[in-house]
């Protein structure tokens, strides 16, 4: 604490962290490229970048698990050299990872204290002994266990101080307005909480320097305003902090001044205040990005997927949680299904579309029952799906991408004769489709999927499932981890199947992809549908009420032909 | 030198080196070489003055001998046994591509002994029959294991193992039960199948040329087979669907492909493919039964065989049979004053690392894919770059995680 004191009293320079010139090179590319970066005291600082603009790379440098080439890093306007995390650690520079570092059934304070534990000498006895001399031979006895045991682990012969290390966490909870319960464990509490332990871990460190990775990711609106109070809290209590996001309306929201990378270059930085997000999105992308889907209004017209009153378990507990749902999606609409994760919505797609079966409902498609149907009559009968987890579905990524082009097409006449597999129809298809829908990669049909970039495969999943000219198009999160002009790009597909007249079915987590492409909108709380809106109808605050379960209404999410 | 003119060698060593096929060959190579290397440290430690000796006698094999011609007859000898080895190597790396691990190869194999000695010997069928009834065998056997994986969901591993066991009394028991017809109770094994009797395999000269009556159809039947579990894999839509189940059975659940019939198939062929092994190794007289108190390593030695064949059918071909020299010549140096025991050390170590094959090939993929970017001739592009930081970004969360547990 001294260190710290003295640090504030003796340094006036103006920045907290400063990354000057800062090249890093992996073999055969430049994943940072004479990057300056600097950081002012006291100040939220975006780092805004698409993905593999080199963001990550340039914090794990400023972390210390990557050696930079070129360049200097300054803390409080001294030159530092970090090898390794600890010496991030001991520069007070803490990190709050995209994906929560705790330790699932320890509580919230065992795991702010973990590694850092405040410890207390451990009397071996010497209070209870009850003459002077065995008193002695107990402390003698404990100078010994110490001396033999202290260099292997110092916890043999110091306890653990609960109470002090609980007080610390309480005044800086209250302090800083982080709400959390710290003798509640991990696997109990909501993501928000979580990630408010996290917070904690960093200042129970009294980290001056607080990074933090894509945090908003995992949160609902209201957690999101929840985050947003906190870090302006942090920063008036003399904080500097770095949020890495590839969010405009975040960045704009609650950063001071914003710096861009982009291809691992370097493009400027700004204050937030003088920029727009259509600005930022330029010097992001590099050229101009429609941030708003054009899309026209729906013309719905005959059902095509009606589901009734659908009850799926999951596989480990035996839950109901997809709880007696009902809904239609109409030729022509994009119909949405927002909630937090983890309310049913996996479940609710591995049920309409076979992966899991059904405990109790009816599934009609285009009038027809296939409530009984294996997944591959589904397919032929017209129902495409774009799953969630492209890695766990949707490719087999040691299959080549042509390869994962025909996975539900293999079987027919045009792609096989008498079983063996006609190769030459298969390359000449997937050569269509790549050049139809640009999917970019090293050696064209034949390049392993698994060595392609994320954005290039989900493109292939959406052009395969594109292409099935199916009634039904199911889409689970398909711009997720993409970046911008990826995201663009699938969206504009998606809206052009539904004036195709195609019935989509979207399951999406983010906010605002619900807001901007959905006709109608359904919100999925706890295995049950809760909330109706049509485009345009409700606000994201209103709709957060409804995925937190704080509001719910009755509704009736059967619509008729043109309604 | 086949370096093209733009590359240097460096450039074209490290551009083979990110095939699949040359990784697979180097890989291979390597672990056999090491472990030759083991094979003759462990020789050093028991007796350094014939450890030289010994291991190059392992590694000649039939050469040691002098004469040409009984070098060529013990050669034929080799390629005879090489044959079983080919199909229960054949039988693992299938099952493997669809992701199942078929330890019970050995068992397949016994009931292919059982039923191949019965067919042979006490019913007298011919050769093709006996063939065709023990691959039924083999098929039920393996297909029991692919139930209960598709159904019950047991391990195929856990029940692979106990059906060994059980199809390993029940051929002791059964032999022992049919003396006079198939057992010999004077010399306490199975008769011998000779030329006399219509199991016995045809030989298509092949006797004669190698002067070597164990050389016949059996040596040429086990590479078709390898040649015909190619096509399968590579060029039918099965082969197509089993290997997508192996490499991801989500994704092959979610196009809609059968995975638990599948899992059923796979196993009976596999079953099928490891039973093969005994009428190749039975009808032509190589083999008699013996009451044995374990499994035989047949079967076993068909993980090391597929794995250093790179779990390529063709590879096998070529793995199996330095996998059966390697097991002929380090019979040889008990000559030396080495104990039986000690020769199946060195060649079980030499097996045992050829098995590491995948292991260090996938290291070798990882290395060198990492690098290739320095091979491309353009400008990495935005994709390149956002696969590159993929690589390095697991690279170092995986790092960051290890240092933040210490």
């Amino acid at each position: 604490m001294d260190n710290k004191n003295n640090k504030i009293e003796t340094n006036t320079n103006e920045y907290a962290i400063e990354m000057m010139h800062i090249t890093k090179e992996f073999p055969g590319i430049i994943a940072n490229d004479d990057i300056t970066f600097q950081v002012r005291k006291g100040e939220i600082h975006a780092l805004l970048g698409e993905n593999g603009a080199g963001k990550s790379t340039l914090m794990s440098v400023l972390f210390g698990l990557y050696q930079p080439e070129k360049g200097e890093i300054r803390i409080d306007g001294k030159t530092v050299h970090i090898n390794n995390p600890n010496d991030a650690t001991n520069l007070h520079i803490g990190m709050v990872h995209q994906h929560f570092k705790l330790v699932e059934n320890f509580t919230v304070l065992e795991n702010i204290i973990l590694g850092v534990e405040p410890l207390k000498e451990l009397h071996w006895g010497e209070e209870s002994a009850s003459n002077s001399k065995a008193k002695a031979f107990f402390k003698k006895i404990g100078r010994f266990l110490s001396k033999t045991f202290t260099w292997g682990n110092k916890h043999i012969t110091m306890s653990l101080d609960k109470a002090a290390a609980s007080k610390k966490v309480m005044d800086l909870s209250k302090k800083y307005g982080l709400n959390v319960d710290i003798n509640a464990k991990i696997e109990n509490i909501t993501v928000g909480m979580q990630q408010r332990t996290e917070i904690l871990k960093m200042l129970y460190r009294d980290n001056d320097i607080l990074i933090f990775d894509e945090p908003t990711a995992v949160l609902t609106p209201q957690e999101i305003e929840e985050l947003m109070q906190i870090l302006r809290n942090l920063k008036a209590e003399g904080k500097s902090i770095v949020f890495i996001s590839h969010k405009l309306n975040e960045t704009k929201a609650v950063a001071d001044r914003v710096t861009v990378l982009r291809k691992g270059k370097y493009v400027g930085t700004r204050d937030v205040k003088d920029i727009s997000k259509e600005e930022m999105c330029e010097m992001m992308v590099g050229r101009k990005v429609e941030l708003e889907v054009i899309k026209t209004e729906a013309k719905p017209t005959n059902e095509v997927l009606r589901v009734e009153n659908l009850i799926c378990v999951d596989k480990i507990h035996h839950r109901n949680v997809v709880n007696g749902v009902t809904f239609n999606v109409r030729k022509g609409e994009i119909v949405c299904i927002a909630g937090i994760d983890g309310n049913g919505q996996t479940e609710l797609i591995h049920g309409i579309t076979g992966l899991i079966p059904l405990k109790e409902g009816k599934l009609f498609l285009n009038g027809e029952d296939i409530s009984k149907k294996t997944i591959r009559q589904k397919n032929l009968l017209g129902i495409s799906h774009i799953p969630e987890d492209r890695h766990k579905h949707g490719l087999v990524l040691d299959y080549s991408l042509e390869q994962n082009l025909v996975l539900q097409k293999y079987f027919l006449p045009e792609f096989s004769k008498a079983g063996f597999i006609r190769f030459k129809n298969v390359r000449g298809y997937a050569a269509n489709l790549i050049e139809q829908f640009d999917i970019r990669s090293g050696q064209g049909p034949i390049t392993k999927t698994r060595s392609m970039s994320g954005g290039n495969q989900q493109k292939a999943i959406v052009a395969r499932e594109i292409d099935r000219n199916a009634d039904l198009l199911i889409a689970v999160q398909p711009t997720r981890g993409l970046d911008v002009g990826a995201i663009e790009y699938i969206h504009s597909q998606i809206v052009a199947q539904r004036d195709n007249g195609r019935a989509i079915l979207l399951v999406s987590l983010e906010l605002d992809e619900v807001m901007s492409l959905s006709d109608r909108i359904l919100v999925m709380y706890e295995g049950k549908l809760v909330g109706e809106f049509k485009c345009g109808e409700a606000t994201a605050q209103e709709l957060g009420l409804f995925m937190s379960g704080a509001k719910t209404a009755e509704i009736n999410a059967v619509k008729s032909e043109g309604e | 030198m086949e370096q093209s003119k733009k590359m240097t060698f460096g450039q074209w060593a490290k551009r083979m080196m990110k095939k699949n096929s040359t990784q697979t060959i180097i890989t291979s190579i390597g672990c056999a070489v090491v472990g030759l290397l083991v094979g003759f440290v462990i020789l050093l430690c028991i007796n350094p003055n014939n450890a030289f000796q010994g291991i190059l006698q392992t590694i000649q094999n039939f050469f040691a001998f002098k004469k040409a011609a009984t070098q060529f007859k013990y050669f034929g000898l080799t390629l005879a046994k090489t044959a079983p080895l080919i199909c229960t190597s054949l039988a693992i790396l299938f099952a493997y591509k669809t992701g199942l691990f078929n330890i019970g190869a050995s068992g397949q194999y016994v009931i292919g002994v059982l039923i191949t000695c019965f067919a042979a010997l006490a019913w007298r069928l011919p050769w093709y029959l006996c063939i065709l009834l023990a691959m039924t065998g083999g098929a039920i056997w393996g297909g029991i294991s692919g139930l209960l994986k598709a159904y019950f969901n047991v391990n195929e591993v856990i029940s692979g193992i106990m059906l060994n066991w059980i199809a390993l009394y029940l051929t002791n028991a059964l032999f022992q039960a049919n003396a006079g017809s198939v057992w010999d109770l004077m010399l306490a094994k199975t008769y011998k199948i000779d030329s006399s009797l219509p199991g016995f395999l045809p030989t298509l000269g092949l006797d004669e040329l190698f002067k070597q009556p164990a050389c016949g159809l059996g040596m040429i039947i086990a590479p078709v087979v390898a040649i015909i579990i190619f096509i399968i894999l590579n060029k039918t839509t099965f082969g197509y669907e089993l290997k997508a189940t192996g490499h991801n059975r989500f994704a092959a659940e979610y196009a809609g492909m059968k995975g638990k019939r599948n899992t059923v198939i796979t196993m009976c062929i596999s079953g099928a493919l490891a039973a093969l092994a005994a009428p190749l190794f039975y009808l032509n007289g190589l083999s008699q039964w013996e009451v044995q108190a374990t499994v035989p390593a047949l079967g076993f030695d068909g993980i090391s065989a597929s794995f250093l064949g790179g779990l390529s059918p063709i590879g096998s071909i070529f793995s199996a049979y330095f996998i059966t020299h390697i097991i002929d010549g380090g019979s040889t140096i008990t000559s030396l004053g080495y104990s039986p025991q000690t020769a199946q050390v060195i060649t079980s170590f030499i097996i045992y690392l050829c098995a590491f094959v995948p292991f260090v090939k996938s290291y070798i993929d990882r290395r060198f894919n990492i690098k290739e970017m320095l091979l491309t001739d353009s400008l990495p592009t935005r994709e390149e770059t956002q696969q590159m930081n993929s690589h390095v970004k697991k690279r170092d969360k995986r790092k960051k995680e290890q240092k933040e547990d210490k």
